[in-house]
């Protein structure tokens, strides 16, 4: 029973930061119909800025807070420098952002060495749930979680930019034609999806052990979400990550994390072949 | 005069440059020369399957590391029941059949029903390398971590007792022979019936359903023939190497191989071989002095090529030479 709360506290907190994940790439999808292959790259990013700024005596929650900004400008200058020169071909942009992928990883290599790194966690101490300690900070990351999709959300649908978002979203020459500078809504939407694969990021660094190749193992997922979830909304990339998530965490406590990789990609597989369009999908209008 | 497609020249004139190579190298030139050919065999794979089928896969070495295996455990005689097949060429049989069935079965899951197209069927193999790579790190009885050892060259022999072909030169020429058989076939099919309704799947698929293709079976058969020639590279590399681990099963191994048919240019299987032996070839030479920024450096390449030059450099070679040529011919005429 104990260890039962503690595998669905794990599994909720690995379900919410996937979600997190999945929301920045199928909003930079939805948005620019690029297919970020770097995401996992800002994820891996944002680990080391948290890192990083740590080291040099920031206070974790500061540099918890500096870190998204710091990737979200990484991505600006990426966008700017390379993806914005692929948008006419769809397929290129792949390609570009999967060499970006490569260069991260590599500079990462370069400055902090091959291997892996750890992060103290701040000490939170712990609470006792369900007749077990679970520690603090992994609420906390839930929180954060938790509060920045609902934010994401409330941004989406309840502002004026949020608005003009979705109409680039829903059509984008229309949207344009109606005065809305798209290029600003690209370049704004790459730095958010950045930004908030890099608070994912940084949030896990302390429960993870932070390496080059740090962003593969949420990327992966993230994709098999937003592929599963179906693409024409924002909420099916919720509903894949938490399948995917749920799924993985509890195949994983019970089994083994290498037979739960399988089970995700054979449901995955599965899903694909059954609901071609994704568990939540939406009739889109074809231009 | 019928004219020779500039393609087919390019591919003569470096057929007849690696005929005459190991003459004027050292031996273990033409060694390292003799891997590089069946990492050209595994770049034509997957320029078929992406340049002409249009199928971008991110997780190729899948193939390759099932091609690799299975040969490995077949002359190992690790085939569980049959301690004493040893065979080289039951060996190759299964490097092909094995993983083409494995992307054949893929391909239905994939294609049967939504046509999983271009980003999310890299999305799909990209998963499929990170899983396959966990499983063979898993994977006991393929040795896990450690690969399996000591795997023998080929046998000429029936069932691994014959004589082994083990010398420098006779085996750079066996691979270079299946380089060139390799390249002129694939470009055969390529101009079959099948090759084409390819081509016009790439261009246009709806307009290719509508034409009566079946699509889905068309593009099955791609990832089938793609995959079980990636498997063929895979035991090709294994008899030289003589070792087979989880890395050749990997991301690694298929970033590398999507880069060099990036870099070689993506609508020639000329270009992709040539792509894969230049950029092996220029990593064995550079990696010593450039350490880890060789990575970093092939990367950045990488990147501007897509944005730059997306033909890749042999592709815009031959693309360049065939205008060139056309202009002369209409001058005279």
């Amino acid at each position: 029973m104990e260890r039962l709360a503690i595998i669905l506290l794990d599994g909720s907190n690995a379900i919410l930061v996937l979600m997190l994940v999945s929301l920045g790439l199928a909003i930079i999808f939805g948005l620019m119909n690029v297919i970020n292959m770097a995401h996992g790259e800002f994820l891996m990013l944002g680990c080391y800025s948290v890192m990083e700024l740590n080291s040099r005596g920031l206070p974790f929650f500061l540099a918890l807070a500096l870190s998204p900004l710091v990737v979200a400008f990484i991505g600006l200058v990426a966008e700017e420098l390379i993806i914005r020169r692929t948008y006419a071909r769809l397929l290129d942009t792949i390609l570009a952002t999967w060499g970006l992928a490569l260069v991260l990883r590599q500079a990462m290599v370069l400055i902090y060495g091959p291997g892996s790194w750890s992060v103290p966690a701040p000490e939170l101490g712990e609470i006792t749930i369900a007749g077990s300690p679970y520690p603090v900070y992994r609420l906390v990351v839930m929180a954060i979680s938790l509060v920045t999709i609902v934010a994401t959300f409330w941004f989406f649908f309840r502002t004026r930019s949020g608005l003009a978002a979705r109409a680039v979203i829903a059509n984008r020459d229309m949207a344009a034609c109606l005065g809305i500078n798209t290029r600003r809504a690209d370049r704004l939407t790459f730095a958010f999806g950045a930004a908030l694969a890099g608070l994912a990021g940084a949030a896990m660094a302390p429960l993870i052990s932070v390496d080059p190749n740090a962003g593969l193992g949420w990327v992966v997922p993230a994709f098999l979400s937003i592929l599963v979830g179906g693409l024409g909304t924002i909420s099916g990339p919720l509903v894949g990550a938490a399948g995917v998530g749920g799924l993985d965490s509890l195949t994983a406590a019970f089994t083994s994390p290498v037979w739960a990789q399988f089970a995700v990609f054979t449901a995955a597989i599965i899903v694909i072949r059954l609901f071609p369009n994704g568990l939540v999908s939406r009739r889109k209008r074809e231009a | 005069m019928a004219r020779i497609p500039t393609a087919t020249l390019l591919a003569l004139v470096a057929l007849v440059l690696f005929l005459v190579l190991p003459v004027v190298t050292a031996s273990w030139v033409a060694a390292d020369f003799g891997i590089y050919f069946a990492y050209a065999v595994f770049a034509v794979s997957l320029g078929f399957l992406w340049g002409h089928a249009g199928m971008l896969s991110f997780g190729h070495a899948v193939y390759f590391g099932i091609g690799a295996y299975a040969m490995s455990v077949v002359t190992l005689g690790m085939v569980p029941g049959l301690p004493d097949l040893k065979s080289t060429w039951i060996g190759l049989v299964a490097a092909v059949i094995i993983p083409g069935l494995v992307a054949a079965v893929l391909g239905w899951f994939l294609f049967a029903s939504r046509a999983l197209r271009g980003a999310f069927l890299g999305i799909v193999t990209l998963a499929l390398s990170v899983l396959a790579e966990r499983l063979a790190i898993n994977a006991d009885w393929l040795g896990g971590m450690n690969g399996l050892m000591s795997v023998p060259p080929i046998n000429l022999g029936l069932n691994g007792e014959g004589a082994d072909l083990y010398d420098t030169i006779p085996v750079y020429y066996v691979m270079l022979a299946v380089l060139a058989v390799v390249v002129a076939g694939m470009t055969w099919i390529q101009h079959r019936p099948f090759g084409l309704a390819l081509a016009a799947v790439r261009e246009n698929e709806l307009r290719a359903a509508t034409l009566g293709h079946n699509v889905a079976r068309l593009k099955i058969g791609a990832l089938a023939v793609a995959g079980a020639l990636a498997g063929l590279s895979g035991a090709l590399f294994v008899v030289q190497f003589g070792f087979a681990s989880p890395s050749l099963i990997g991301f690694a191994l298929s970033a590398d191989v999507l880069i060099w048919v990036a870099l070689g240019g993506r609508d020639f299987l000329v270009a992709a071989a040539l792509g894969a032996i230049v950029v092996r070839t220029l990593e064995s030479r550079l990696s010593n002095a450039l350490g880890a920024t060789w990575p970093l450096a092939i990367g950045a390449l990488f990147m501007v090529s897509v944005v730059l030059f997306p033909r890749g450099v042999f592709g815009e070679l031959i693309t360049r030479l065939d205008r060139l040529r056309h202009r002369r011919r209409t001058r005279r005429a």
